[in-house]
């Protein structure tokens, strides 16, 4: 029975077991360092699978949560003060690049998501939303997607996707400080190291993507600097980031 | 958004967002609570929706799900896996604990016909960042068996039991225990998770 208590960690981080075999089997992690690591990242995988599924919620739903809980009382913490730093969630940011904690992502209310600042203009940028994001799903759907993160110099950090077969690349942004004046970050492919401008990250919002653009054949590197109003031809600053590609 | 707050620390290290947030609502902030709330509810109200289906009754619990997370805060322990994991799980077991409860509805009577529609994945507009982890996620969950595939799909989505899984699938329990957890596995794998 024990060598079979195992092989639950699916089930029970999926929450598959009945009542009594859950107590079992949490019984049996108090016990099992193996068992407990492996639900944990388990559970780490199911919590993807629901972010897969996420939904709009509606506005109302918000309001009577926020209208509930002052009448809530909070439990107290466990035993000991706990460390608050948490290890894991660096790990988790890094895996998930995409999920934009940010309370700004989700409240961005235009289709595809893609970051607009003004008010004119809605059908051409919703447009190009909508186009980007299904450039976007595409590269996604690549079986030769590859992701790089990495930290951004200066504040926040980025994956770059890119994929051989769809010649495209984009950049996933999460927390890029606000630049001040009118400066604008602008994205670069590298090639055999001189640089070739690839499009500006849209001021509007610390978070969001861009497909990079121009052609991304035989370019070994995405690369991110701070220019003036409008961008330039050149960097005339050096990367706050720059991400490999090549192979 | 809360811009203001953002801008306040635009260098500094940011350890997971979630945790830190989490950390503050313990503490009574309705500010930090209100963020969460912005960056989970979506998922939290997504897959209550899979396993419940009926959109009142998943608000419902949604709404419960929420408030359990600022009722217990504090005993969020970062130790054992990320926020947002902690809040799925919490968000997974309510659902599960309320269809399961509700066995007898005409839902669960008619499980032969669950394999024959299962959407896992709706194609709606949507932002780019939700449809890049969608996209991820769907491309993973295609590297798996169709055994593995359904037996993980049915038991997360959906909040049967592994004995219901292997019921609806016509395989042996053993089968169905092992491929849950061969299945995840993989996925971990292609989704990078670690903890
Ligand atoms: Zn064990």
């Amino acid at each position: 029975m024990t060598a079979d208590l195992h092989t639950l960690t699916g089930a029970y981080a999926l929450d598959a077991l009945s009542p009594e075999e859950a107590r079992e089997f949490a019984r049996h992690l108090t016990e099992c360092d193996v068992c407990t690591h492996e639900v944990a990242e388990l559970r780490e995988t199911a919590a993807r699978l629901a972010l897969a599924v996420a939904e709009v919620p509606p506005a109302a739903l918000r309001a009577r949560v926020m209208a509930a809980i002052p009448e809530v009382r909070q439990l107290p913490p466990p035993g000991r003060v706990a460390d608050v730093v948490p290890l894991r969630g660096r790990a988790w940011r890094q895996r998930l690049p995409y999920l934009a904690l940010a309370a700004c992502l989700v409240g961005a209310a235009v289709a595809g998501g893609v970051a607009v600042n003004a008010e004119h203009d809605v059908d051409r940028q919703r447009t190009q939303a909508e186009q980007q994001a299904s450039d976007l799903a595409s590269l996604m759907a690549a079986p030769d997607a590859a992701y790089h993160t990495t930290a951004v110099h200066g504040g926040g950090n980025a994956t770059v996707v890119s994929s051989v077969s769809q010649a495209r690349t984009a950049f996933v942004y999460r927390d890029l400080p606000k630049l001040a004046g009118s400066h604008v970050y602008e994205l670069w492919y590298s090639r055999k190291g001189s640089m070739v401008p690839a499009g500006l990250v849209d001021s509007g919002r610390p978070s969001g993507t861009a497909v990079l653009a121009g052609a991304a054949s035989g370019a070994d590197g995405v690369g991110l600097t701070v220019e003036p109003h409008g961008g330039s031809k050149q960097p005339t600053t050096s990367p706050l980031m720059l991400v490999s590609i090549a192979g | 958004m809360r811009a203001a707050a953002r801008e306040e620390q635009p260098g500094a290290p940011r350890p997971g967002a979630l945790e830190t947030l989490l950390d503050r609502v313990s503490r009574g902030d309705r500010d930090a609570f209100e963020s969460v709330y912005t960056a989970v509810a979506g998922s939290v109200l997504g897959l209550v929706r899979r396993v419940l289906r009926d959109p009142a009754q998943s608000e419902e619990v949604t709404q419960e799900v929420l408030i359990e997370v600022w009722r217990s805060a504090a005993r969020f322990d970062p130790g054992q896996g990320s926020a947002m994991a902690w809040i799925m799980m919490l968000a997974h077991r309510r659902a599960v604990d309320r269809v399961r409860s509700a066995q007898a509805s005409a839902d669960r009577e008619h499980k032969a016909a669950v394999r024959d529609h299962s959407p896992a994945f709706d194609e709606v507009s949507e932002q780019v960042e939700r449809r890049l982890e969608r996209e991820q996620v769907r491309r993973c969950l295609g590297q798996l068996t169709e055994l593995q595939r359904e037996s993980v799909t049915l038991a997360y989505y959906r909040g049967f039991t592994y004995r219901e899984t292997a019921d609806l699938l016509g395989a042996a329990l053993g089968t169905v225990k092992t491929r849950l957890r061969d299945g995840l596995i993989r996925l971990r794998d292609c989704l990078g998770v670690s903890v």
